[in-house]
Formats: C-alpha cells, structure tokens, sequence
C-alpha cells in the first residue's frame, strides 16, 4: 500500500521524528496489547508486552534527549518514509495476536516488531543521502539489534520451557 | 314531525337568569316576515315565532348557554373551512368558542363534519347535543351520525334541491327546514353553497356580518382576492337570505383580546416558551399539525425542525440535540410511540432531557388514526423497559396544551430526563376561543429555574452521574474543556465508565428514580375544581367534560369536585390522598376500554374500594350528561 | 486569531481516553482507534470540540476510548443522534462510529438518509462480516455460505450488503474504504472524511480476530486503487460495482448541498403569539 519505498530520509532531523514515532507507537502498541491481554487473563503475556512497552518508552526519551535543540518538522501520519504501510511498529499486524498466545509466541511478535524496526534504520543508513543521517542510522539499527538479541534470548531460554497453552474452555462458537 | 306548541314560559323558567332580551317591535316585524319560510325557532324555546332565536339565547343547551352546531358534507365541500369561518366570527363577536372536527380516513373526498359550540364563558368540551346541524350535502353522513347528537328540538338545515334528509338523522325527530343554498350559490359568479350556508347560519345565530366577513378574510388569507371577496359576497347573500340584519346588533360587545388557538398549535407554543429549539419530526396523524406549525417558527426563533426518516431516528435526534445543549422535542400518535420507547429509554438511561408529546388516537396499531381516544397511558407509564423513572403529563384542554407541554420542558430539563405528554386528536385537532394561556415561565420564588443544571467550568474531580441528594448530577456540554464523558444507554458508575456491577447498578437506578421523587413539583400536579364530597377524577381530554358534569351537578344541589391529574407520572399520592380525604362517591373518567388510569391508580394504593370507574373507548368524545348518568348507575 | 496557535499540539495517545478498550487481542478496531487519534491529532481539534457517537457493538466501544465528548446509543441509531447533534451544534466535529450489523442492518434506514440528508459528518463503519458482540452471527455483510454461525447453520444464503454501492445509490458524497491494518491510510481518509463538507462515509475492513479468523487474509487481499477518486456518480457505480470490495482509498467525493440549519433568531415567541389573537 505505500509507494513511498524510493523515499528517502535526507535529514537528521526527518530521522528523528521518525525514531521517536517509531518509540511511541511501539510502546503505544505493546501498551495496549499488554492491555487486552491483561483484560483476557492471560498475563504472562500481558507481562512480556508490558515490559516491552517500559523499553520503547526508555527508548523514545533517549530519542527525544538526542533530539534536544533540533527543530523537528511535523509530518502528518501518511507521509512518514515507512519501507512498509504505516509505521513498522503500529503496522503489526493485529491478527496474529492472541488471547491464548503463549509467552513464547508473544515474544515472536516482539520479535518480529523488532526487526521491521531494526529493517527501517538499515535501510535508512545505506540509502540516506546525508552523511549524517546514514551514521546516526547506523547507530540506532544497532542499538535496535540488541534489543533483537535480547528477545533472540528470551526466546531460546522459553523455548526450554514447558509452557501449558492456554486455553479457553467456553470457546466462542461453542457448537450445539 | 313533532308537533310544535308554544310553551316560551317553558324556557324561560328553566333559565331564570335570562331575562327579556326581546328585540323593538319593528325588527320583530322584519324577522318574521323574511324568515316565512322557516317559520319556527330552530332553538328549544318551541314558541311558534320567537323573537329572541337570532342570538341564540332564547335556549341553553347546557349551563353555559351559547349555542352547538355541526356543519356536514362530503369531504372538499367546505364543511371544515365553513366551521373554521364561523368560529372565527363567534370569536369576533365577542363568544368563547369550541370547534372540533371528524373525517373519514380518505386523503380527499370521504366525508367531514365541522362541530361548533360557543357561549359567554369559556367552552370546554362538546355539549351533549346538537342545536343545528347544517347539511351541505349528505354525503355518507351516515358514518358519523352517531357523531351529531340529535333531538326533537334542534334544527336541520338542508338544502332545499337536496336528497331528503337520511334517515338516520330524520329519526331524531328534529326539525327540517330548507333553504335555496345552491341555487343562491349559483347565482354568485363562482358562488359556493358553503359560503352561502356561513352567512344564513350567522344570521341564525345573531352573528353580525362583520364578524362574518373578517372571519372568512382571516380563514382564507392565503387564497387570491378574487376568491375572497367572491366569497365574502356569498356570505352576504347567505345573511340576507334570512333577513340577516346588515347593522350590528345592538348589544354585542367589543371583541375582548381573545385567541383562537388550537390544541395542538398550543403545544407547539408551550414548547416554544420552554425553550425547546430542536424539533425531530416524521409525520402522523393527528400530530403533524404540531409539527408543521413549529418548522417555520422553530426558524425564526433561531432554532430547527430536522424531518427524520422514522420515529427510531427522530426521538434519537433529539437526543443528540439535547446532549449538545439544545431542549428537543417531537410529536408523534401512538404508533410512533411505540417506536420511541427504545429511545425514551435512552433518555432515561444517559440523563439526556427530551420531551415526546403523543397526540393519541384510536388504537390499537393503526387503529382509528382521525379520531381521538386515551388509550396510549398505559404505554406512557409502562412502556419502558427495564427500571426506568420518566414524566408522564397530561393537558387538561387546549389552553392547557401550552401550559402543560411548557411545564414538561422545563420538568425534563431540571430532571434531566424524558417527559412524555398526553395529548390526543380531540384536543390537538380541535380549536377553541379562549383567554390566552398563562406563561408558567414567571417561577415561584421558592422555586428552582425550569433549567438544566450545566457545569461550566469542571473541576479535575467532575463526575457526570455524581450521586446526590437531590439525585441530580451537573452536566457538561460539548465544547466545554475538563467535562469530557462518554454518555451511555449502558449502565454506568458515576464517571459514566460502563459498568455491570450490583454497586453502580443500584447507586444509578437510585439516582435516577430519586432526582423525580424527591422533586417538588408544587400543586401544578392536578387542576381541581369545585367542592364536595362527590368526586370525579379524570385526566386529559376528559377533563372537559367532567369539570362540566361536576359543574352541573353542583348546580343541581350536589357539591362534586372534579381533579384532573396533569402530572400522571410519578404520582403524587401523598397529595392525591389527600385530596380524596373523604369517603364520598368516587368516579374515575376516562375514555379507553381498559381503565388505565383506574388500574394505574389502584396500582398505586391511592383509590379506595369503593372507587368507581367509567371507561369507554372513543372515538365518540365523553359527553357531559353520560358522565352524570355513569354517575346515577354507580350510586 | 488562529485557534490552533493558542492550542499546545497533542499527541495522537493524548486523544485516548484511560478507559481500557473490551477489544479482543488483535481485534482491527485497535487499529481504527489508533488512526482515529492520529486524525484528530494531525488536525489539531481541541478534544472538547469533538463529540463521537456510536450505537451498540464491539466497534460502537469506541467513543469512550477517546477522550472527546461521547454518546453512546441504542442499536444502529448513531447517525440520526448525531444528525440531532449536529443541527443543533454545528460548531462541533462530529464523528460516528460503528460496524456492519450497527450500521447496515438494524440501522440500515438512518444510513440511507444520513447519505442523502449530506449533514457535515465522518461516519467510520468497522466491518468484519460478523456480529461480535453478540458472539459470532453473520450480519449483512457476511458471505452467503459463511456456515459457522448456529442461528444460520447452513449460511446466510443471502448475497451481501454492498456498502459502497448503496452509499453512492442513496446519494452520498464521499464514499472510501480503509483497512484498519494499515492505519497511515486509514488516518489520512479519516482526515479526508471528517474535512469533507459532508456527510463522509468510510467504509473500514476491520478483521474480527475471533469469530473471522480466516480475515487476516485481508492483509494479502486489500489493494490500492489504480485509478484515483472521482466526482461522477456514473462512473463511480461503474468502478464500485466492478469492484471487489477490497480496493482502498477514496473511491468517490462530490460537492453536494450540505443540510444544515440556519440557527439565527429573527424573532421572540412573543412575535409570534400575536397571530392567534381573534
């Protein structure tokens, strides 16, 4: 849906306000998935999304301490440079998420929010025709690889893991 | 033909207070040679030649003297437009007036009657019969005969190259007399036999023909000046037909600053002075009148009338209005009430004010849509699922359709809930002259403003459902910054957070049923008159024939009082108990089949065992004498 | 002076209110609300100026999750509430927001009128082919042979309710479609919408996670149109019939006269009372 792949980002300052969107709607969205599955019971998920969403907001006032003293431009909602429709983050795709997910199958989806992440600021760091947009780039899609390897961990160690898969005993549906 | 004998004293010894009123010599003269071809009084006194007849005081048809007549024909024969003339013109020449009307259910065509009945006092229901019927034509009379009470001593008017008088109505024994209507109306360039018929009843009843005449050039105004003054011409033909007198009489006063007004226009008032600006309106009989008079004005008075594609969507349009700030209101007829009450309960539910006003008719489902019954109560009162506390009024006449209609604006404001009035066909779709109805708006000074209790300025701790003594909570409007909430048909906690808990459920419906228990509503609640130990309890349209028959009865040498509740819902029994104190004979009036307001009143532990109830359907309106009649079988 | 000068700029979450939305986990509604916050937002409307009416389902939840003015109703009557509020409010944005049985079924007649009556408004319809909140029957939108519901065991065998083309039947004039997975598009129709002077009616491909889990699909079937917006109803029939119901974008936007009150006072009731005097 977006055509907007060849767009690039030519400013630092463009870049920031696209680091702290990308925060914000991550931690709005992890927000409010942990949210949801809180209000289904299913909390051992809610608790991994809740500490994602602690970590995108960490992540969105280190952007925003960066961006001290720059004039960032406003951009409405449909012209940010995603190389995907909407944002990588908000853009997930609602439908694989659960409320009988398991840990480990939340932890695929903050997996996968990751590196559409970690994807933007890789592109944005070779395409960038700005020096200093494609360093600082750069730097953020490292930073955004260890969060990857961090949740590459977490879900190695759960995968060790003997979880029960939740179940809904009264499901929707119920024939007769 | 009854033989007719001359027994003036009769009369006049019925009505002592009378007096002569005889008219010179010479008049007496005029009058009996230009009338030859009618010869007798078409009035009660039964004198061969009378010489008081043309003021039609020479018999009373009932305590209020005047006179009552109908004026019939197929429909599009001018009936209707002939009673709206001469009720203008008694209105001119100084009476009180009340004029009903019946149709068929055809769009055209069908058949119509115009009914009339003034007096030097205020008219506040039909008479128990006819003095004069005038025939234009009749056509289908027959399905409304039973409508034109008859007797020996009234007077039909027919045209003389009519068919004969049908027989339905010539069994009566009334009096026939013919005049040449059509061929005088075909005598006038574009002459009409209705216009004709306007000016030969006006001479009848004493009418002066200026009363006439500006009465058919405030009626047909609109109509081109030919057509007027064609018109006025006939009227005076049709007067000097029968040795109408050109000159006033002598006598007849100045025309007091009276209105002619009808039920349903004085509604529309009512809710004008209330405030209400928003209109939702879809189309029924007999209430679209309400509604069509209220869209120009609405739009003078800077407010809107917003056609809705079914009452579901009108009575939710008024909602919207209302939470924005805007007083709403709709009329609709059973039927569409009974789409409203989803929405009613909408109303109920958010605290959003709004004011339904039902103009009944016969039921049920489509039932008698032209005709008048109050049949609609128990769907007022009960209709509404769930718990829910709303207003239930009734106008106790057509002045009182203002007054009412104004006062449940104002209660539904102050309450932040929904009002529905009862009005029906008889009061909307009749008119009347009448002193000008009240404005309730000047408050008592003990009294809160009929206003909605608004939070401009929220503080952070503001709560649209807050619990409260007085079980009201402030409301904020959109555009008011820190009073954002969500209303809610769901139930909700005070923050209007939806909520299913057995705590909020219980602390809402509390609230809600408090704020119109614990309300002073002061002693508008009834219109009580008279006094005595015999009572008649009514409510609505019926009020107008029971505060007659409690009249009469009075008269008669037993003091009787007559209550008509205006607020039915919540009841106000501790004041209503009161009131019935003593242990005399109780009537309860009301015109349905199924007692609904009896039922409603002994649900409330208000009626004592020995309450009697009278209840009969329409679409025949309550005639004073059958009440005194219900009464004498009771006792 | 420019209002929003004197108005700090909100954040699209600012637009949230704290009530925590009864959505199911993965529900598309998310994705609507989130887009409608964004659109308020990007247009700087002071929350208090913007009223949300609904009526009754799952998506109908959303009023209360946003923190502007909100009614919300009884079953399938959103629209004429906010036509009422409207005309008596013009001052105000009104939103209304609902899903397929809301809006086309129980409320089919007020959607019909609301396209023709052409009152200023965004109405956002959320449609997932099912009622939810009911758990699981099919509404009008709902495929003829869809046979998981028990109230129509062998499908609806009904053919369905074509939004888009009624909308443009009926009169309206705006008709889009957005897809609740992608919520910059979203957004920006939302805007378009709610800017039109109109009645704008945004039909959005919302996926029910629980009873239409098949619906993820979507995201692989939805697609942009490759021609743009037109003002000619003719042609508009023409592109939404041949359509398959899963182009995206602004399909079709015409001035047309918007209804709305005067609200000025020329006179007083008392004016008035002088015509009934005899």
């Amino acid at each position: 849906m977006s055509d907007r792949l060849s767009q690039r980002i030519e400013s630092v300052a463009e870049l920031l306000v696209h680091a702290l969107e990308l925060e914000h709607q991550s931690a709005e969205c992890y927000r409010q998935l942990a949210q949801a599955l809180a209000v289904h019971h299913n909390h051992a998920a809610a608790a991994l999304f809740g500490l994602l969403a602690d970590m995108s907001d960490a992540r969105a006032s280190a952007v925003m301490a960066r961006a001290e003293g720059v004039s960032l431009p406003e951009i409405a909602p449909w012209d940010f440079k995603w190389p995907a429709a909407g944002s990588p983050q908000i853009d997930c795709d609602h439908v694989e998420i659960s409320y009988l997910m398991t840990p480990l199958q939340a932890l695929e989806v903050c997996l996968d929010k990751e590196t559409l992440g970690r994807e933007f600021y890789v592109l944005v760091a070779s395409e960038s025709p700005a020096a200093g947009v494609r360093v600082l780039a750069a730097e953020m899609a490292e930073e955004r690889r260890e969060r990857v390897e961090l949740i590459l961990t977490w879900i190695r160690g759960e995968r060790g893991v003997a979880t029960r898969v939740p179940e809904d005993l009264d499901p929707p549906n119920l024939p007769g | 033909m009854p033989p007719v004998t001359g027994v003036a004293t009769e009369a006049d010894a019925r009505y002592p207070d009378r007096g002569p009123s005889h008219r010179p010599r010479r008049a007496r003269e005029a009058a009996r040679k230009s009338l030859r071809s009618l010869r007798l009084c078409g009035f009660n006194c039964r004198t061969a030649i009378c010489t008081d007849w043309r003021l039609g005081m020479c018999h009373r048809p009932s305590l209020t003297g005047g006179a009552a007549l109908a004026i019939t024909g197929a429909g599009g024969s001018g009936a209707v437009t002939a009673g709206l003339i001469l009720l203008a013109a008694v209105g001119r020449a100084g009476h009180y007036a009340l004029m009903g009307r019946s149709a068929g259910p055809q769009i055209r065509g069908g058949e119509s009657v115009a009914m009339l009945r003034f007096a030097p006092r205020p008219v506040e229901c039909m008479g128990d019969r006819l003095d004069l019927l005038v025939g234009l034509d009749w056509e289908n009379v027959g399905r409304f005969s039973d409508e034109l009470p008859l007797d020996e001593t009234s007077l039909i008017l027919t045209d003389d190259q009519a068919v004969p008088v049908p027989e339905i109505l010539a069994r009566s024994g009334a009096r026939v007399r013919s005049l040449p209507l059509k061929v005088l109306a075909e005598a006038q360039p574009d002459g009409r036999v209705n216009m004709i018929a306007i000016g030969a009843v006006g001479a009848l009843l004493g009418l002066p023909l200026a009363a006439l005449e500006s009465g058919a050039r405030v009626i047909l105004a609109d109509k081109d000046d030919r057509i007027i003054e064609t018109s006025v011409a006939c009227i005076r033909v049709g007067h000097a037909s029968i040795g109408g007198s050109q000159a006033p009489p002598v006598g007849m006063p100045t025309p007091p600053a009276r209105w002619n007004i009808s039920g349903n226009e004085a509604a529309g008032l009512g809710a004008l002075r209330g405030g209400v600006r928003f209109v939702a309106a879809y189309p029924i009989t007999p209430a679209s009148e309400m509604l069509e008079w209220l869209a120009p004005r609405l739009e003078r008075l800077g407010g809107s009338l917003l056609q809705a594609e079914d009452e579901l969507a009108s009575i939710n349009m008024l909602i919207g209005s209302s939470f924005g700030g805007v007083p709403a209101l709709t009329a609709t007829s059973g039927p569409g009430l009974s789409l409203m009450v989803e929405g009613i309960g909408l109303a109920v539910a958010s605290e959003t004010p709004v004011v339904v006003v039902d103009v009944q008719r016969g039921g049920p489902s489509t039932g008698i849509p032209t005709k008048s019954e109050q049949s609609d109560l128990n769907l007022a009162v009960y209709g509404l699922h769930g718990d829910a506390p709303h207003l239930v009024l009734a106008p106790t006449g057509i002045a009182d359709c203002a007054f009412t209609v104004q006062w449940a604006v104002g209660l539904a404001e102050q309450l932040q809930t929904a009002a529905i009035v009862l009005s029906d066909q008889a009061l909307g779709q009749s008119r009347a002259i009448l002193d000008p109805p009240a404005d309730p708006a000047v408050v008592r000074s003990d009294r809160q403003p009929p206003t909605r209790m608004i939070a401009d300025s929220p503080g952070p701790d503001y709560q649209r459902y807050r619990p409260s003594d007085s079980g009201l909570s402030s409301m904020t409007l959109p555009g008011v910054p820190g009073g954002m909430y969500t209303a809610d048909g769901l139930e909700h906690g005070a923050n209007g957070v939806p909520s299913s808990r057995a705590v909020d459920h219980a602390e809402q419906l509390d609230k809600r049923l408090r704020k119109l228990t614990a309300f002073d509503y002061g002693g508008e609640w009834a219109e009580i008159r008279g006094k005595g130990d015999c009572l008649l309890l009514t409510w609505g349209s019926s009020a107008g024939p029971v505060f007659e028959a409690a009249e009469r009865l009075s008269a008669s040498g037993r003091p009787t009082r007559a209550i008509a509740l205006r607020l039915i819902a919540p009841l106000q029994r501790q004041a209503l108990l009161t009131e019935l104190g003593s242990v005399g004979p109780i009537l309860v009036v009301e015109q349905n089949q199924g007692a609904q307001l009896f039922c409603y009143l002994h649900a409330q532990r208000v009626l004592p065992p020995h309450a009697r109830s009278y209840a009969r359907p329409g679409p025949l309106p309550l005639r004073p004498a059958e009440i005194l009649r219900a009464l004498e079988e009771e006792a | 002076m420019d209002a929003a000068s004197v108005i700090p700029t909100l954040r699209a979450k600012d637009y949230k209110s704290d009530v925590v939305p009864v959505w199911c986990p993965g529900c598309g509604h998310f994705g609507v609300l989130s887009a409608v916050t964004k659109a308020l937002a990007y247009l700087k409307l002071p929350k208090e100026r913007v009223a949300l009416i609904s009526g009754i389902g799952c998506s109908a939840r959303l009023p209360a999750y946003v923190g502007a003015y909100g009614f919300h109703g009884v079953h399938g009557r959103a629209l004429p509430l906010a036509a009422g509020l409207k005309a008596a409010r013009p001052d105000l944005t009104v939103l209304v927001a609902g899903g397929d049985g809301d809006g086309f079924s129980i409320g089919g007649n007020h959607f019909l009128h609301a396209c023709r009556r052409n009152m200023d408004m965004a109405y956002i319809v959320m449609d997932n082919e099912v009622y939810g909140m009911t758990k699981g029957q099919a509404s009008p939108t709902t495929r003829p042979d869809w046979a998981k519901s028990k109230l129509t065991p062998h499908g609806t065998g009904i053919r369905p309710f074509q939004p888009a083309a009624i909308a443009l039947a009926a009169g309206a004039s705006f008709i889009a479609r957005g897809y609740s997975g992608d919520p910059g598009g979203l957004t920006r129709l939302i805007v378009e919408a709610i800017e039109h002077p109109g009645f704008g009616f945004l039909h959005v491909l919302s996926p029910c996670r629980t009873f239409r889990p098949e619906q993820s699909d979507w995201k692989h079937q939805v697609h942009r149109s490759d021609k743009g917006p037109t003002d000619d109803p003719a042609e508009a029939a023409h592109s939404i019939q041949a359509d398959d119901g899963m182009t995206l974008g602004l399909l079709y936007a015409r001035r047309l006269p918007v209804w709305q009150p005067d609200n000025r006072a020329t006179a007083t009731t008392a004016d008035l009372e002088g015509a009934f005097v005899v």
